[in-house]
């Protein structure tokens, strides 16, 4: 490990997943797409690290390459002190499973062929893990599903919400210390989110999960999260717990992120300004030809010249709030 | 704006509105009963969870959909566009329905990667309809194509109008849409879903556009969602539609402050709210959306509904107005009484 | 919407049993057309089958007072030119054409089945190698490569079965190259991966049963299409040797009375025309029905 260690990764015994200057490229045509670019961030033992950003930032990309599928084009994955990133074959299989994913779409997340029972009991059948029936009734039924009238059907009968739960009760049979959920609740219906959100949370403690939980909404991310992660074109911009994350957000972006959100309650924030300052301007670069220097500058309103020629590196604003950039909003100037 | 005013001057007012489609398996109840005016300049949201009918709803506005796949339909559609007189738009023929749409209702769609023709320019999509029903020649057309383009914010539209739909992003596109929809100057524009598809920071922007579009022209909008943030402070009026029908129809300020409906009131409750603290235990509603397929009798949320009774089983309730008031309507028997938006959220 | 409605169904098939079920398994049934064109299918593989046993005359004898005698006459479709009885030939054919079909199309659906399926999964230099053979073997005119595998490996019925099964492998591999390409991406084969599942496992398990279905309703339009060729084969006098009678080779020696008794050509002509639309309407019907369900899955 000869790379420098950013100064946002904690020192602490109860570190579960350590993700240090992790980069994916992909080959697109003759160009090479950065679609993450030296991330690093850790994830303590019980902890919900939310992982937020638009569509093309990478958030998705970073957990399929914790998960190495695929695995990543340069940097470490620390998974209880094992680097995963040198293991191959059998060994990463076995490692692999106490790193379990559930996805966006849980309709095309089963495979429609199979029975519910097979699909939840999969992991178990890989491994020959004995009392596998007794098992799977006990995720299932945690999960909210009964294995004696579902277990028998397929996929296609069941209402995206209970596929979810299928998903999720598929992701615990093999126990797994680490559960990666990529954009669990975006595809349901919003009835059925707050369902779904509420089953994590109860599974979380329930058997001692460390989440990281990628997603888009945030506020979906906040009421989930202990701390949150902002990605911008593949590079990490602010990270922090989302106390202070949300109630001070220090990097332009993650200002102009919050200040989009629409609120359901409209009496919470009678001044909201429709026709405010601008807190974003032009359009996504490409993330084949990245900006030089910090990637958000093309659209920062108070980018200057340094942005241009200089990284901006992790610094610390406040207790556990870290953020990459040369001129951080400091002032106590609460967008919400 | 005065009710005397809305009375008047609704541009649209939906009186029964009923829509039954066929489906593999049985008769869908997509529409029952919907009833509500729009006033020039006014914007009427309606939120609904998929298969609540509101796309449906839309979309039968319109007349946009197959007459094939239409079971039953009823009720009065009555469109008032300016200087015209009123008419049902669910008894004219279709020929002359295809002459409202553009000039006189237009709609935008949740996609903007498939509402453009992949294989036409910019230009030609948007001149289109200009020379169509404006009679404009190619040189008009085109200029005011491109002051279009600029009035909906794209940069550069002297040059972005000779482009391909897939040279811009998502939310340039959607942007084009809303100029192809606004090319005639239309007095009703439905936007279904129109920020769906788009990123959080692009979604705001297009709202923007939307408002400030609908100033200037007066037009009145249907802005439908599923978010009831979108809706929000974007809405003069709410309606919130589940299982096909409007539980409950108020002012959007007199929606948040004294919801009536168990429904709209589980709802708002379900939502993760960006104020409250992380790990708040949400209130989720139990159960899921009913399916529309010969729907049984009563109230159709009465199986998720925590203030259900016997007789909301078995009859379904008729829409009232709130006493005191002339516009807040709601279906339900067992009101709610309070108001939840002030009620603390722990549990 | 239909991923709705099939819920639905779920819920009533407890009450309503197997009519129910059936429903959701086949949709709201096929319609007339399909179980006519079903039901040739079947008679034409009964016969096929049980041509021994079946009360018809000894098709390689020639009566020569019945010679090209017209249908319902002394013979039921007629008598060839050489007075043996078309019925019966047309019954011993069909045997030639389910077997060719049957053996050519296992043969493409396994072969090209599987190179597809591992092309698809593994992409990099096997597939892109693949591809170019099969593009060469797909740019060949296949007629002059039939002659050419045939005179190599003889007449037999096995023989001329392998060779049109030969020259089926290319589609077949492109069919399920394609499936596979769309089922890789899924979800599930990613969670199979998360949990270590081996290679060989998702491919059996993930890959395999979601390849297969659409793989199997291309087999039947591609049996229509085997039964021409087999009859292209014939009427140029390669197909299996005579006496054995076949569909092409009846319409091949048909092709000398036609001035005379158009009957000897026409009827072999329509049983296989009829057989073939029949392989492509329930092939066809049966791939929408397949499609519509992966769609919404």
């Amino acid at each position: 490990m000869t790379d420098q260690i950013p100064c946002h990764l904690r020192e602490r015994d109860d570190i579960v997943l350590r993700i240090l200057q992790l980069s994916v490229n992909f080959p697109v045509g003759k160009q090479t797409v950065q679609a993450v670019t030296n991330v690093s961030f850790d994830v303590a033992r019980g902890e919900t690290l939310g992982l937020v950003g638009e569509s093309g930032c990478g958030k998705s990309t970073v957990g399929r390459a914790i998960m190495q599928l695929p695995a990543p084009s340069a940097g470490h994955v620390f998974f209880n002190g094992q680097d995963m990133t040198d293991l191959a074959g059998e060994a990463l299989r076995q490692t692999r499973t106490g790193l379990q994913m559930i996805f966006q779409d849980p309709i095309s997340s089963l495979n429609p062929r199979r029975r519910v029972r097979d699909i939840v009991a999969e992991g178990l059948t890989i491994w020959g893990r004995e009392n596998a029936d007794t098992r799977v009734e006990e995720v299932m039924a945690a999960v909210g599903l009964d294995a004696a009238s579902a277990g028998d059907r397929r996929p296609h009968q069941f209402s995206g919400g209970q596929c979810q739960r299928i998903c999720i009760a598929r992701s615990l049979a093999l126990d797994p210390d680490v559960l990666i959920c990529d954009e669990p609740v975006s595809a349901l219906d919003v009835s059925v989110q707050a369902q779904i959100l509420n089953l994590l949370e109860d599974m979380k403690a329930r058997y001692h999960l460390t989440m990281v939980f990628i997603a888009h909404n945030l506020a979906v991310v906040k009421n989930i999260s202990d701390r949150v992660a902002v990605m911008y074109l593949g590079k990490l911009c602010e990270i922090g717990n989302t106390g202070s994350l949300y109630a001070r957000p220090a990097h332009p972006y993650t200002r102009a992120l919050l200040a989009s959100i629409p609120d359901a309650d409209p009496l919470a924030r009678e001044q909201a300004s429709i026709d405010g300052e601008p807190l974003l301007q032009g359009e996504l670069p490409s993330p084949a030809d990245p900006p030089s220097g910090c990637r958000f500058r093309t659209r920062c309103p108070y980018a200057q010249a340094r942005c241009a020629e200089e990284i901006p590196q992790m610094q610390l604003v406040a207790d556990d709030h870290y953020v990459a950039c040369h001129f951080p909003i400091l002032e106590p100037q609460a967008v919400r | 704006m005065t009710d005397d005013r809305l009375n008047s001057q609704s541009v649209l007012r939906v009186e029964d509105l009923t829509i039954r489609l066929n489906s593999g398996a049985g008769t869908v109840h997509a529409v029952e009963a919907v009833s509500f005016a729009l006033a020039r300049g006014q914007t009427l949201g309606v939120v609904g969870e998929s298969g609540s009918g509101k796309s449906v709803m839309a979309r039968s506005l319109m007349g946009l959909l197959p007459r094939r796949a239409m079971a039953y339909k009823a009720g009065k559609v009555v469109f008032q566009a300016d200087p015209a007189p009123a008419q049902d738009l669910m008894q004219m023929p279709e020929k002359q329905l295809r002459h409202l749409r553009g000039p006189a209702m237009a709609m935008i769609f949740q996609d903007p990667m498939t509402a453009l023709n992949p294989v036409l320019r910019l230009s030609v999509q948007l001149t289109e309809s200009l020379r169509q029903h404006l009679g404009m020649d190619r040189q008009q057309a085109r200029r005011r194509a491109i002051d279009l383009l600029a009035a909906v914010g794209i940069p550069d539209a002297g040059r972005r109008i000779d482009q391909f739909p897939h040279q811009l992003s998502g939310g340039m596109r959607q942007r084009v849409v809303i100029a192809i929809a606004l090319a005639c100057n239309p007095s009703l524009l439905i936007a279904d879903e129109p920020t769906t598809a788009l990123d959080v920071t692009v979604q705001k922007q297009i709202l923007d556009l939307l408002a400030r579009l609908q100033r200037e022209h007066q037009m009145a909008m249907i802005l439908i969602t599923h978010d009831l943030g979108v809706v929000a402070s974007r809405a003069d009026h709410i309606a919130v539609m589940y299982a096909g029908r409007i539980v409950e129809h108020a002012p959007a300020k007199t929606l948040f402050s004294a919801m009536k409906h168990p429904y709209t009131e589980a709802l708002f409750n379900s939502i993760p709210r960006i104020n409250d603290p992380s790990h708040t235990r949400l209130q989720a509603i139990p159960g899921r959306p009913p399916q529309l397929v010969e729907p049984a009798s009563g109230c159709a949320f009465a199986p998720r509904c925590q203030y259900a009774q016997a007789r909301c089983l078995e009859q379904t309730p008729p829409i009232v107005t709130v006493p005191g008031t002339n516009d807040h309507k709601h279906a339900c028997f067992f009101p709610v009484s309070a108001a939840p938006g002030q009620e603390s959220v722990d549990d | 919407m239909l991923n709705k409605l099939a819920d639905n169904g779920v819920v009533r098939s407890r009450a309503q049993g197997f009519s129910a079920a059936a429903r959701q398994v086949f949709g709201r049934g096929f319609g007339p057309g399909f179980w006519i064109a079903a039901g040739w299918l079947l008679l034409v593989a009964l016969c096929a089958a049980f041509a021994d046993w079946l009360p018809v005359r000894d098709p390689l004898d020639p009566v020569i007072a019945n010679r090209l005698n017209g249908p319902l006459t002394t013979n039921i479709l007629g008598a060839d030119g050489l007075g043996r009885d078309i019925l019966a030939r047309l019954v011993h054919g069909s045997r030639v054409s389910v077997v060719i079909a049957l053996t050519a199309v296992s043969i493409g659906m396994v072969v090209g089945g599987t190179l597809g399926i591992l092309a698809g999964y593994f992409r990099g230099h096997f597939e892109r190698g693949l591809m170019a053979v099969l593009d060469v073997i797909l740019a060949f005119p296949w007629l002059v490569l039939l002659l050419a595998l045939v005179a190599f490996i003889g007449q037999s019925l096995m023989a001329i079965s392998v060779a049109i099964g030969f020259l089926w492998i290319p589609a077949y591999a492109r069919v399920a190259r394609a499936n596979t390409l769309s089922v890789v991406q899924r979800e599930y084969v990613l969670a199979a991966r998360a949990m270590g599942a081996s290679t060989l496992r998702i491919l059996l398990r993930e890959v395999l049963p979601n390849v297969i279905l659409p793989v199997l309703a291309y087999g039947l339009v591609a049996m229509g299409l085997v039964i021409i060729v087999e009859s292209a084969l014939a009427f140029l006098g390669l197909s299996v040797e005579a006496p054995q009678p076949t569909w092409g080779g009846m319409i091949s020696e048909g092709k000398r009375h036609l001035a005379t008794a158009v009957h000897v050509a026409l009827v072999p002509s329509v049983t296989m025309f009829l057989t073939v639309l029949s392989l492509n309407y329930v092939g066809d019907r049966l791939r929408s029905r397949f499609d519509v369900r992966e769609s919404n899955l």
